[in-house]
């Protein structure tokens, strides 16, 4: 249950981080316009990021330079001097060298929403945000957005107007019914060649098996994946009282529910399937964030940084 | 409290309804979109516990109208006590038993129930009571008198009676059931007229209730107040019966001579088991029987089976139903009458120019009658013998003296002469004949043709043209005629005239006969009277009124009055005596001719005449009609049934039920409840307006 206690560590981390209050996804959603909405969350993640104990890090660990004075003595790395007993500098890329792909699901199921947002406005701001984020770094951001089929497909470029472009396209409704991620999947293994970050936002409701299947298909095709696994706080907890007729968005089906009998086994069974998806996840060396509608982008957003820096741990302490 | 419709009470089961329905979660038409239903199991809606009752008041109110509705369905109110007395009065009723004795009531055991039913009715009178008993078939006989039974002494009115009915057996007679009820019910009325008190009246039918009934002159009778007849049927053990009727041969058309097969009806009873039987000649060994199949309800004309060779069968059997009596049928063949008509006159027989030849040829022999069509030229003498013979005497020419004698003797005797005027000189001899001397003619021949301007069918000889198909006379063109003063013949009375207002056709009277005149011949060269449709019927008419065709039918029913005199052309001068079929002789008085006596079915004879006349008398077919009468027939012909006999219990009961209903109307409890219920109603909607409005509240505080 690592999984599970990750976030609340993520969040306390932050606040104490920032220090100052993270924005409600609520209030957040009440600037209309995709692109102002993830300039406040960068800004405001950057703000506090100066008094993190966690700034300076950049996307994509570069390599060592020997330290010469002048240099900020802030990224001396001080294990590596207790090894060898010499002064290291830890060099970022700043370069256009990280690729990112953000795959956002826009079916029907990212629709609902209990709370004043959807899943699809929280993921549309979370794949902004990333967007936002990678390419003031100066990274290469594409994006590919689906439902059973691809709807959108924009190449990672960094160039002037590029985001402009992407945020246009996140703009869009949710339109289709299913979620079908091997499309999808096939499409990105097809065109990009170089080794990218792919990152999929997704509530990923669909039977495992068919999901298992295609997270080994992209994990298997040397990519570095992150899975922002997305879901509605009413989702997880079936937090209604009254006994109604739930129609399924997707399908559009009918039963009668009363949720106050149905809770129990259908938190058992999304809990399941939660944990399938996690444990394969694992499995497969897929970075794995679960994200509520709830929980404040900026935290999203550290996730995203805290994972990859534990992903150039784990791939540091793989080199040494 | 009681109630008038206590089954209405289970109702307040229904109070059940509004506590399931206050029990069962509602089940919300609302729909909630969700992302994905895979996770979810469908569940029905489910039933709270007792314990989450909600709206208990709603619940209350719901209860309480469904209480009141059933309640007042139920028709509640305060009970009383009874003031009148439950039982009817009991007075003396007057009453008249009506037994049938018609000949359907021979089938077996009918009249042992019959008299059963006598005895049942004369053990219901009480002491007060006053009783006629009638009999009837088609006519009603009294067998005691209200006033017969007063003067008989109380305790023996009912043997004494029973006694007298069953002396009587039922007879051969045809059923008339609406005249017996008629004369029923004037009995009432003529005791009423003698001023003796009568109570309630009452008329008890024993009767097998027959479809064949006659049931005449009750459709439109006025019942006296307060009459009422009670039906009781006797019922047959076996319900086949089938009967037969002889068609008599009335037509005429049959050629003379020829030996009529006689036809036969067999009807079968509608409630009948069996549709096959047999017909055979009774009494005529060697006669094969024939089969007759007769579905329930229908009948079958057939003809009688062939008699053998010279045998002659008067009495035909029907065999194979249940019930004999009206199994036989009398059967006689008709014999065909000889009729002579005499022309007086020399003319040549096949001469189409003279009148003889039209004359001879008018009458043709049919199976009823044969005429004989004889000349007598006035070289002949016209014998005593021939002028008793013959019913009609034509005369067309100049006729000697000698015969004027003859013919005047046998007018005299009411024989009919028709002359026919064929030229002017027979003016004398009509005049003679007439008793008018100088009587003349004038020879008229008309300028383009005569035709009968006016025709007398009041007269009996013209009364068979009188209907509108056969008046037209006008196809009758005549050439010539002779112009005669009708005024100066005594008694003459014109029977038809032509256009010009000359006689045409006159008769004067003479003695018992008639002397007939054509004033115009009906051979070619005077008219076109012997070619027309018109001349055979008129001469036909002319023989009917001289007497020359009598009535040959010879069936009649029991209970017809037979004209002797109809029956025989010969005259009727002695007393006339008949033979019954059971061989009894009826001696009828002198000049009487009339014969009523026919009781028996049979082959009844008149003796005294030579050759013996004989006539069958048969059983009327309408007793064939087995078949009880619909049960509502009586009714539907405006007659008082009386309601059936309800136990004295049962009467209380009804009586009781009378009150409650009367208790109930009067106390009107059930508009009270039902206004009770439309408050408590009214009452609910505003508690329930009230909820809604608080959860409403409640629901957006909290949201």
């Amino acid at each position: 249950m690592r999984g599970l206690a990750e976030p609340i560590q993520s969040t306390r981390a932050a606040s104490a981080a920032s220090g100052r209050p993270l924005i409600d996804p609520a209030t957040l959603m009440s600037i209309k316009n995709l692109e102002l909405r993830a300039r406040v969350v960068v800004e405001g993640f950057w703000h506090g990021l100066h008094r993190s104990p966690y700034h300076g890090f950049s996307v994509e660990f570069s390599e060592y330079r020997q330290y010469s004075p002048g240099d900020d003595p802030r990224y001396l790395d001080w294990k590596l001097y207790a090894r060898s007993d010499r002064y290291y500098i830890k060099k970022f890329e700043d370069e256009t060298n990280l690729r990112c792909h953000l795959m956002v699901d826009q079916s029907r199921s990212m629709s609902y929403g209990s709370l004043a947002c959807t899943k699809a406005q929280y993921a549309n701001t979370l794949a902004a945000t990333l967007a936002y984020f990678l390419s003031l770094q100066g990274d290469a951001v594409g994006l590919l957005t689906f439902d059973e089929r691809i709807r959108d497909y924009l190449p990672a470029r960094h160039r002037p107007g590029h985001l402009r472009h992407l945020m246009i396209r996140l703009e869009q409704p949710p339109a289709g019914n299913a979620t079908d991620l091997a499309a999808p999947l096939h499409r990105i293994v097809r065109t990009v060649k170089k080794r990218s970050l792919l990152v999929l936002i997704s509530d990923l409701l669909g039977p495992i098996g068919t999901l298992e299947k295609d997270l080994t298909a992209l994990a298997a095709c040397g990519h570095e994946v992150m899975l922002f696994h997305l879901l509605d706080p009413a989702e997880l907890t079936l937090s209604f009282d009254k006994a109604v007729m739930f129609r399924d968005v997707e399908t559009g089906r009918q039963v009668f529910i009363d949720p106050v009998t149905a809770r129990k086994g259908y938190v058992q069974r999304l809990e399941a399937h939660n944990l399938n998806v996690q444990i394969a996840c694992r499995r497969l060396g897929i970075g794995y964030r679960r994200l509520t509608t709830d929980r404040p982008l900026e935290l999203a957003l550290f996730d995203f940084l805290r994972e990859r820096m534990q992903r150039g741990k784990r791939i540091r302490r793989r080199a040494g | 409290m009681s109630f008038l419709a206590p089954l209405f009470l289970i109702g307040t089961l229904a109070v059940a309804l509004p506590v399931v329905f206050h029990l069962v979660r509602r089940s919300s038409k609302e729909h909630m979109p969700f992302s994905s239903i895979m996770f979810l199991q469908p569940a029905p809606p489910r039933v709270t516990k007792r314990s989450r009752l909600e709206h208990i008041l709603l619940l209350l109110l719901r209860c309480l109208v469904v209480c009141l509705l059933a309640l007042a369905f139920s028709r509640p109110f305060f009970q009383r006590p009874m003031t009148a007395s439950p039982l009817p009065e009991a007075t003396g009723r007057a009453v008249v038993v009506l037994v049938d004795t018609s000949a359907s009531m021979k089938r077996e055991g009918l009249w042992a129930q019959a008299l059963d039913r006598v005895d049942a009715a004369l053990k219901q009178t009480g002491p007060g009571d006053q009783l006629e008993v009638l009999i009837f078939d088609r006519r009603v006989r009294t067998v005691v008198s209200f006033e017969q039974w007063n003067q008989m002494d109380i305790g023996q009115r009912a043997a004494l009676t029973l006694a007298r009915i069953s002396d009587i057996k039922p007879g051969w007679s045809s059923t008339q059931l609406g005249g017996a009820l008629i004369a029923a019910a004037e009995s009432f009325a003529e005791a009423d007229k003698e001023g003796r008190n009568l109570g309630r009246r009452q008329i008890i039918l024993i009767s097998d209730m027959q479809e064949g009934a006659r049931l005449d002159g009750l459709q439109g009778y006025e019942w006296p107040r307060g009459t009422e007849v009670q039906v009781e049927p006797v019922e047959p053990k076996r319900p086949t019966n089938a009967g037969v009727q002889w068609l008599a041969a009335n037509d005429d058309s049959a050629n003379a001579g020829t030996n009529l097969v006689a036809r036969i009806r067999v009807s079968n009873s509608a409630n009948a088991t069996r549709e096959q039987f047999k017909l055979h000649w009774a009494d005529i060994p060697g006669a094969a029987p024939s089969d007759v199949y007769v579905p329930p309800g229908q009948s079958r004309i057939v003809p009688a089976p062939p008699l053998p060779a010279n045998a002659i069968g008067e009495r035909l059997v029907l065999t194979g139903d249940d019930d004999d009596f009206d199994n036989t049928v009398y059967v006689l063949q008709p014999q065909a009458e000889h009729v002579s008509v005499l022309f007086a006159g020399d003319e040549p027989e096949n001469d189409p120019a003279q009148p003889f030849y039209y004359l001879k040829r008018a009458f043709q022999p049919t199976s009823r009658e044969i005429v004989e069509v004889t000349a007598r030229g006035s070289s002949a003498e016209l014998t005593p013998t021939d002028l008793a013979g013959a019913r009609l005497l034509v005369a067309a020419n100049n006729l000697p003296d000698s015969r004027m004698t003859a013919l005047q003797t046998f007018m005299a005797g009411g024989g009919t002469v028709l002359f026919v005027m064929t030229n002017a000189s027979v003016a004398g001899d009509v005049g003679r004949l007439a008793d008018a001397d100088g009587f003349t003619a004038d020879e008229i021949t008309a300028p383009n043709y005569a035709l009968l301007g006016m025709v007398d069918f009041n007269h009996p000889i013209f009364a068979p043209f009188a209907d509108a198909r056969f008046n037209d006379f006008t196809k009758i063109h005549f050439w010539k005629y002779r112009r005669v003063d009708a005024s100066k013949l005594p008694g003459a009375r014109v029977l038809a005239k032509f256009d010009s207002g000359d006689p045409a056709f006159l008769e004067i009277p003479r003695g018992n006969g008639r002397l007939l005149v054509l004033t115009s011949g009906w051979q070619p060269a005077d008219s076109q009277l012997a070619v027309s449709t018109k001349f055979v019927p008129l001469l036909c008419s002319i023989l009917d009124l001289s007497g020359g065709i009598h009535s040959t039918l010879a069936q009649f029913h029991i209970g017809d009055e037979v004209d002797l005199a109809s029956l025989t052309p010969a005259a009727i001068t002695s007393s006339l005596s008949v033979r019954k079929p059971d061989g009894a002789v009826v001696q009828l008085a002198a000049g009487e001719t009339r014969f009523s006596d026919t009781d028996l079915p049979g082959i009844y004879a008149v003796t005294s005449l030579q050759p013996a006349v004989r006539f069958a008398v048969n059983l009327d077919g309408a007793e064939s009609r087995t078949a009880m009468l619909p049960a509502d027939e009586l009714q539907r012909l405006g007659v008082p049934m009386k309601a059936r006999e309800i136990a004295v219990s049962a009467q209380i009961e009804q009586k009781r039920r009378l009150h409650d209903s009367e208790l109930e109307d009067r106390q009107k409890l059930w508009r009270w409840l039902t206004l009770t219920a439309l408050m408590v109603l009214l009452g609910e909607t505003f508690v329930a307006g009230w909820l809604t409005r608080r959860t409403a509240v409640q629901t957006g505080a909290q949201s």
